[in-house]
């Protein structure tokens, strides 16, 4: 079948188009305008905003931990629309409703990967991905102990990613799960597991090679040391550094954004991160905005969460010595009068507007640790409009806005950068060379907005949806609910890794080291197999 | 839709009113019932993740509740879990690093028989290497203080690791405060207990020794988890409904409240006029007979004290056919393949071939 959007504003910057005009669809995909066909079918999208369909690169929407928090907080009710962590069917429903058509859930530590591959199989609509969580595991700590080969150390990351069906390598507080099962309570950069010399800048090295030589088109996707505290825009900064000229991502730039400066002792250091990240094209970053309300912060940094408990609001939280990283759940409310939340509110904008490059920021919030993802409308409002900006500034406190520059920042974001960094951007850091944009032979998933004043509401609910060339949403609404598929790469392996492997599972463990591989997606109650994303040669 | 359950069901043995009847037949009996209902449980809920899946999927499309069996021991984990909090880890890291294990209560045997073999606690933690040392705190081999439960055990254990005075005679306090001394000295320790077993208040205590632990060295919990796939069950559930069982769907939003919920009394009580029963771990048959109108998915084997309107042989997942399950010694859900496999229908296509047969609304 032919079908013919006709007559939207095109905005597709991966292709350098920006002008009223028509796509076309034909299979599933975005075919060229056909020269003399007529289409089977015309929507009409005249006066609308036709981009790709979004990618999140970092949501916390699947596995053991997003779970738990979900058994902690029943009075958050998962399964409403309103949650800070929605069920599965609604997590597709409402991202769709937004334009997204993929999803990255960041954070699966390799023995939780079946679970969490179960519970994005129901998630509808959208397409999903996972990346697997190294850097705590034993495995790896015993490999650099035992100084082996950077092949090595790959070949196990290979073995990794194809158990737990992944599409990339997370590293989270690299060192420091480890350490705080030995009583460790603080971690930095250049601090060693004990008994051992392996700092977490060594870890973050080892996994930066084993991702560049497998050829993964997502880099090493790193969460940072001394997330949260006073002053660690100094770890940020010195991450940076460590990385060298080698690729690395680092997620939710805006919990490393915080100075030591003005009379709390705590400021803004967002503009300094922005300065390094301009200036370094190696790096690139999400932001984690914070925006205000409950939620619940669910991570694998379990020496961050256990640091954390006492701020939890409401007063429960869960830590989870687990295999690798474990982590921790405490709920948290952001609150408009609270000083320091103001200002990570205020860091976070500073970041997606003194940061250049479209194609090197990424827009997140961590969900749910900053904001639920439900909170994206409001936050690309905050975007794009500067008066809107100017207006909740007036409504924070004073003091916290003195230790920030964001009331001095006159930038709005176009549709066009919105376009680079929810669309274009995040395929191109994926690899998915058919997604982000709307040129020939990319898939049809594409999300027409019907422009209004409120920016929000345009953005809340598309005017249409169509994944893989079917219609999904009207007006916000699903009108269809298929799955989508689970996308991950399978970089080759030496078989040696695996039998090291093996042997290791056997006598630590006592389990096969295959007990914990992800299975065909027919036995996760998937109708599609994977995606492979192929790697780079 | 008939059609399709046929297919779907190869090798179903199924019977109505105790008499042995077709697939067909029998698919047809179960979705009339449900049909006429006001008010349906799907309870027992012994399944794998799949059967949950359908499960819910069923109970969510006719505005019926869910329960399992073993729910009484799900929520005294999971009430403790969800208004205090906890510290706790996995069975693989109380093996690799484990130098110090609590071992509460009678049950833990009974709730998970390979558990020492499996944790290797006669062995050293085999990462850290080191000893390991291995205490029970069980009737018989600590003074009970006070009643006969633990609780009052476990609060004197936890006032001694804080250091605060108790009134334990000295028959008591000796032991006891070896005990506190002893885990203090841990650094990694691990307390084990089974919710089957275990009172909600005296999880509670022992959460909280757990935590007290923490601000010295580290402690971790390690519950052990009810039978019949009930963590599996609870996961699904989560992730489907926000909420773990005994969950109502009768509204526009899912509705948890584990009293209005609970499957016996909802059929007690009369509010429940047919219930689902599901049982393909073990052969248990449903523990109101046939109060309600029940249409039974068992294992092959199970003894009814009367026969269920509808009964469905269903295979054992992990056994008879393949299965997404929760494995205490791993700790989570993992992939288990068929150990027997055998041509019997599972809890889902069972389950999912009724749901296609309920007349379209």
């Amino acid at each position: 079948m032919l079908t013919r959007l006709a007559g939207g504003r095109v905005i597709d910057p991966a292709n350098g188009r920006d002008a009223v005009g028509d796509i076309w669809v034909r299979d599933g995909r975005i075919v060229a305008t056909p020269d003399h066909a007529s289409a089977d079918q015309t929507l009409d999208v005249a006066g609308c905003i036709v981009m790709a369909g979004g990618i999140d690169i970092h949501t916390h929407v699947a596995g053991t931990n997003v779970n738990t928090a979900r058994l902690l907080l029943p009075d958050l009710r998962a399964g409403s629309a309103a949650a800070s962590v929605p069920v599965s069917q609604t997590i597709g429903r409402l991202y769709a409703a937004m334009g997204y058509t993929m999803v990255v859930e960041p954070a699966i530590s390799p023995h939780v990967a079946p679970q969490a591959h179960l519970e994005l199989s129901e998630i509808p609509i959208i397409d999903t991905a996972i990346l697997t969580v190294l850097g705590n595991d034993d495995y790896l700590l015993r490999l650099m102990a035992n100084k082996e080969s950077s092949a090595a150390i790959a070949d196990y990351a290979a073995r990794v990613l194809a158990g737990s069906g992944a599409i990339g390598i997370k590293a989270i507080n690299p060192g420091a799960a480890a350490s705080f099962k030995a009583n460790v309570r603080s971690f930095g950069l250049d601090d060693a597991v004990p008994n051992s010399d392996i700092t977490s800048r060594a870890i973050i090295n080892a996994l930066q090679a084993a991702t560049e030589s497998l050829g993964l088109p997502h880099p090493l996707h790193l969460h940072c040391s001394n997330l949260g505290m006073p002053g660690n825009v100094e770890t940020a900064l010195a991450t940076m550094e460590a990385a060298g000229d080698v690729r690395l991502h680092i997620a939710h730039l805006q919990f490393y954004a915080y100075g030591k400066d003005g009379p709390r002792g705590f400021s803004s250091g967002a503009a300094r991160l922005a300065e390094a990240v301009n200036s370094r094209p190696n790096i690139t970053a999400d932001v984690g905005q914070v925006m205000f309300g409950q939620t619940v912060t669910v991570s694998s940094d379990v020496l961050r969460q256990f640091n954390a408990r006492g701020q939890a609001h409401p007063r429960k939280s869960i830590i989870m010595d687990g295999d690798g990283n474990g982590g921790g759940i405490v709920p948290y409310r952001y609150r408009k009068t609270d000083f320091y939340n103001a200002v990570q509110w205020a860091a976070g904008l500073e970041l997606f507007l003194l940061i250049n490059d479209p194609w090197r920021l990424f827009f997140t919030t961590d969900h749910p640790n900053g904001a639920p993802f439900t909170a994206y409308p409001d936050l690309l409002a905050l975007l794009m409009d500067r008066s809107l900006r100017a207006q909740h500034i007036e409504t924070l406190p004073k003091d916290a806005m003195q230790v920030s520059t964001l009331a001095s920042i006159t930038r709005e974001y176009s549709f066009a950068d919105i376009a680079i960094m929810t669309r274009a951007a995040p395929a191109r850091l994926l690899g998915l060379v058919d997604r982000g944009h709307l040129g020939p032979g990319a898939r049809a998933d594409i999300a027409v907005y019907r422009p209004q004043a409120d920016l929000a509401a345009m953005f809340r609910d598309a005017a249409l949806v169509l994944k893989d060339g079917v219609p999904v949403i009207r007006d916000g609404i699903p009108v269809a609910q298929p799955f989508g598929r689970a996308v991950a790469v399978r970089p080759g392996f030496d078989s040696a890794a695996d039998r090291g492997l093996a042997a290791f599972y056997d006598s630590i463990y006592g389990v096969p080291h295959t007990a914990f591989d992800v299975p065909a997606a027919d036995l996760l109650g998937r109708t599609q197999p994977f995606e492979t994303v192929p790697c780079r040669t | 839709m008939i059609e399709t359950a046929e297919r779907a069901l190869i090798g179903c043995v199924a019977s109505v009113d105790g008499k042995p009847v077709s697939p067909t037949e029998a698919i047809y009996e179960a979705a009339t019932l449900l049909a006429n209902s006001r008010s349906a449980v799907v309870a027992g809920l012994g399944t794998d993740v799949a059967g949950a899946r359908a499960s819910v999927a069923l109970a969510q499309a006719i505005g019926a509740s869910i329960d399992h069996m073993d729910a009484g021991a799900v929520f005294a984990n999971l009430d403790v879990m969800r208004r205090a909090g906890w510290i706790v880890t996995t069975p693989l890291q109380t093996r690799t690093r484990a130098d110090t294990v609590l071992l509460v209560g009678d049950g833990l045997l009974e709730a998970w028989p390979e558990m020492a073999d499996r944790l290797g606690l006669d062995a050293p933690p085999t990462l850290t290497g080191g000893a390991r040392r291995v205490f029970r705190l069980s009737s018989g081999t600590v003074p009970p203080v006070g009643a006969a439960t633990i609780l009052p055990t476990l609060a004197a254990l936890r006032a001694l690791v804080a250091g605060r005075a108790t009134s334990l005679d000295e028959g008591a306090f000796r032991p006891l405060s070896d005990l506190a001394t002893a885990l203090a000295e841990a650094r990694f320790g691990v307390a084990i207990w089974s919710g089957a077993e275990l009172e909600t208040l005296a999880v509670e205590m022992l959460c909280g020794l757990v935590d007290d632990l923490n601000r010295k060295t580290r402690f971790a919990g390690l519950p052990l988890l009810p039978p019949n796939g009930a963590e599996g069950v609870t996961q699904a559930a989560a992730w489907a409904t926000g909420f773990p069982v005994r969950t109502g769907f009768a509204g526009s939003e899912p509705l948890h409240d584990p009293w209005r919920f609970d499957a016996r009394r909802l059929i007690a009580s009369g509010e429940a006029d047919v219930a689902i029963w599901i049982s393909a771990f073990s052969s248990t048959p449903p523990p109101w007979d046939d109060a309600v109108p029940t249409i039974a998915l068992v294992a092959s084997g199970t003894a009814f004290g009367t026969s269920p309107a509808v009964v469905f042989e269903v295979g054992c997942p992990g056994r008879d056919h393949d299965a997404m399950l929760f494995d205490p010694a791993l700790g989570g859900i993992a992939f288990a393949a068929a150990s027997a496999r055998r041509t019997v229908p599972s809890v889902a296509d069972t389950v999912a071939a009724i749901a296609a047969a309920l007349p379209q609304c």
